[in-house]
């Protein structure tokens, strides 16, 4: 109904998405970088897409964040254990569980000036606070880790899965906003007005640095000045290997045998965050290969899956209650009246959400009918993804 | 053409009974209930639901997003939401509140010249307060809450009796809540650290405030609420009642239940369904799938249902999977009469 006015090109472009699968992604691509929403499935598509490319003769390692527990076992990894494990039962493929703030820590000792520098930095409350929280750090750590990892030379693909965070976009700003951090664009601000006044002033024009002052410091009280001074201080000749560093990680994201993979549940909250990361990927300029819709209802076959709603309700009110295969046979009917209206609301958000947007590729998963957990029901989302089942 | 609904007629999800229905008339008790759960569960459906039911008991409420995803302004259809609170529903008012704004309402709170204090936050000022302590957002957030919890008309009622806010998920929530207390610990004297005092009275008044989990019962989301409700517990905050959505319910009664589950054969139903139109076998074939995929679903449901309240001590109330075509304001509100019937 949606196609009725105008809208031939979008859905054509959808259409076009729809007919390509993930297939030569898995075959082909060197980095998979799998994001998208909170509990959508990124972990399991990470997994799954790994599975395949090992499969394909590829040598392989995923990166996972936060798998289910079983999911975690059947990998072969445990919670304390952040070191690449083979997978058992599956050839050429490893796994690597990947802590964030143990990832920062290395970083602060790799570019540290001195042993007790970085004693004095990981000691600080500061550091403890700011790992923690400041926006795009843990996405931005992953993204570190993969580049260790290539500069290993080990792997022809790798597949990073990325943490639920409250805004998916955070880690392609972290590298920078770190920098600015680390570079203490705020403290210097802060500590000594003179400094910032020119660049503050061309920012917010017609408020003066000594305002500013006033009102940060009203704002944050007296924040424990000490602490911060340390951290800074602690930092100082660090910035520019940090900074080196991150460009080189952007740079590795952004060749073209790289591939984001956008995952989504079907629901629109999710799909809206979808389109809305897709944007943002063609704005840095980033190799999007396209989008997972996981966990979506599958239209049923048959008539069943064809004729008008109506029709449906007219045969199962037709059946004799009292019967009990009749009465059995009414209730399937109204699952698959069920199963359509699901399908029908899943496939509208789904138009809805890429309206305009035309993703490279476009691919359905199955809800399954349990967790995904082991190395089967991987392979059996890795068929769906790469078009050996279509769903 | 329904005119065979004499004799069947499909029952929606929602008019199901709540089969199982645990004491929850004090769900809407509390006068704040910070909704949290992990992501995608449906943390704002139950907010929105809860917002409604209590909106139906004659309070005035506030439904509260704190994220700006503009979630709710979708759910309702209305105008985007913003910092100032307007009455999206008659007597439910809406809100998004974002940092900046805390910020500057809270300086011009303080220090008057609410146009100045905006400009000062349009500049760096909140990234500089907020890396420098990023709890300070948070101490923020919950700052216009706890104002709006005691703000009182001019007859000294209460203005709001019940504010429900949609609040970050699980993964967020512990520093979230734990913020005032770590801003009085980085931030020693001025009125951010008075302010964060009388936040971490309200976080632990459980007649004043109770945190609302949303779950799901499915693996991930049951592991996460069980770690959740321990931790929180143990911060000293009072949880309400755990609210599990979308619950798949059994299709039919226990007898036709167990039609299902013994298998009915594809060349019965296509025996059955012969004349109907239906009668093809990839019907049957689908249909058959259909049942076990219920039946397999409502068994890994129960076993998830069986792990959350071994995990948990705190009673869990169910809220129907609601197999609609849309999912809007319509369906929420059925959510809500469903609340509405336990808390009468
Ligand atoms: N009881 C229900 N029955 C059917 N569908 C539901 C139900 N509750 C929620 N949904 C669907 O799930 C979607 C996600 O719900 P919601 O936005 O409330 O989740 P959330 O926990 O707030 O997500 P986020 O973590 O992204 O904020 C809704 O848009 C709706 O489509
Ligand atoms: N296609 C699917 N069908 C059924 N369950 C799924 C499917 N994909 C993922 N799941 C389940 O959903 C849960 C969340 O998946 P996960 O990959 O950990 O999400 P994320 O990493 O995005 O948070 C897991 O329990 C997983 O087994
Ligand atoms: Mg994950
Ligand atoms: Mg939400």
């Amino acid at each position: 109904m949606s196609d009725a006015n105008g809208g031939g090109a979008v859905v054509s472009g959808l259409v076009q998405a729809r007919s390509r699968s993930l297939d030569d992604v898995v075959a082909r691509r060197h980095v998979i970088v799998c994001t998208g929403a909170g509990g959508v499935g990124k972990t399991t598509t990470a997994a799954a897409l790994a599975i395949e490319a090992a499969r394909r003769g590829r040598r392989t390692i995923v990166l996972t964040i936060d798998p289910a527990r079983r999911l975690a076992q059947s990998l072969g990894l445990s919670r304390l254990d952040t070191a690449p494990r083979p997978v058992p039962g599956v050839d050429g493929l490893d796994a690597m569980m990947l802590d964030m703030k143990r990832t920062f820590d290395e970083i602060v000792e790799r570019h540290a000036t001195s042993p007790d520098r970085v004693q004095r930095i990981l000691d600080n409350r500061f550091y403890q606070q700011l790992s923690a929280s400041l926006a795009g750090t843990q996405e931005y750590m992953a993204m570190e880790k993969l580049y260790d990892l290539d500069q290993t030379g080990r792997y022809d693909c790798i597949v990073i899965d990325t943490p639920p965070t409250r805004n998916a976009l955070d880690f392609l700003d972290a590298p920078k906003r770190l920098t600015d951090f680390l570079e203490g664009r705020f403290l210097k601000m802060f500590l000594s007005p003179g400094i910032a006044a020119g660049r503050f002033a061309t920012r917010a024009v017609g408020v003066g640095t000594g305002l500013f002052m006033r009102a940060a410091s009203r704002v944050t009280g007296a924040v424990v000045l000490d602490d911060l001074a340390e951290f800074f201080q602690s930092f100082e000749g660090m910035y520019e290997g940090f900074k080196q560093r991150a460009q080189a990680v952007y740079h590795l994201l952004q060749r073209p045998d790289s591939a984001f993979v956008v995952v989504s549940s079907p629901e629109p909250p999710s799909l809206r965050e979808a389109s809305y990361f897709l944007r943002r990927l063609a704005r840095d300029g980033m190799p999007t290969a396209g989008v997972v819709v996981n966990r979506v209802t599958v239209a049923p076959g048959g008539h069943v899956g064809a004729a008008p709603t109506a029709e449906l309700m007219e045969a199962a009110a037709a059946l004799n209650p009292d019967d009990d295969i009749e009465r059995a046979t009414a209730v399937l009917l109204e699952l698959a009246i069920e199963a359509r209206a699901i399908v029908g609301r899943q496939q509208q958000a789904i138009e809805a959400a890429f309206h305009g947007l035309t993703p490279p590729r476009l691919v359905e998963v199955p809800l399954a009918g349990g967790d995904v957990h082991d190395v089967d029901g991987l392979r059996w989302i890795a068929d769906h993804l790469t078009g050996a089942t279509a769903a | 053409m329904t005119t065979g609904a004499r004799h069947w007629r499909p029952h929606l999800a929602a008019e199901r009974k709540v089969t199982h229905l645990v004491d929850a008339r004090t769900l809407l008790d509390p006068r704040v209930l910070l909704v949290t759960g992990k992501g995608g569960v449906g943390k704002s459906t139950a907010a929105a639901a809860l917002a409604i039911a209590s909106v139906r008991t004659g309070r005035r409420t506030c439904l509260v997003e704190v994220e700006g995803r503009q979630t709710m302004r979708a759910l309702f259809n209305t105008e985007p939401w913003d910092f100032d609170e307007r009455e999206v529903r008659q007597d439910l008012f809406g809100l998004s509140i974002d940092p900046e704004a805390s910020l500057a309402e809270y300086l011009a709170m303080f220090y008057g010249a609410r146009r100045l204090s905006r400009l000062v936050v349009n500049s760096t000022a909140v990234e500089f307060a907020t890396t420098a302590a990023p709890g300070i957002k948070d101490v923020l957030l919950i700052g216009k809450v706890k104002e709006m919890e005691r703000r009182r008309d001019p007859d000294g009622r209460f203005v709001y009796d019940m504010i429900v806010v949609d609040a970050p998920p699980t993964g967020r929530i512990l520093n979230f809540l734990r913020a005032p207390e770590a801003t009085t610990e980085l931030v020693r004297v001025g009125p951010i650290r008075e302010q964060a005092q009388s936040l971490i009275d309200l976080l632990l008044d459980p007649n004043r405030l109770r945190l609302q989990l949303v779950t799901l019962l499915e693996e991930m989301p049951v592991a996460e609420t069980a770690e959740s409700a321990q931790a929180l517990t143990e911060l000293g905050v009072q949880l309400n009642p755990i609210i599990a959505n979308r619950v798949l319910r059994p299709q039919a009664d226990a007898a036709t239940m167990k039609v299902l589950a013994d298998g009915i054969a594809a060349d019965t139903l296509q025996t059955v369904l012969a004349g109907s139109g239906f009668d093809d076998p990839a019907s049957a074939h689908a249909l058959r799938h259909l049942g076990e995929q219920h039946l397999r679903r409502l068994g890994l449901q129960d076993e998830m249902r069986a792990a959350l309240h071994e995990g948990v001590d705190v009673p869990v109330f169910e809220l129907p999977y609601l197999a609609t075509r849309s999912f809007a304001e319509n369906e929420v509100s059925l959510l809500a009469d469903v609340i509405s019937a336990a808390v009468s």
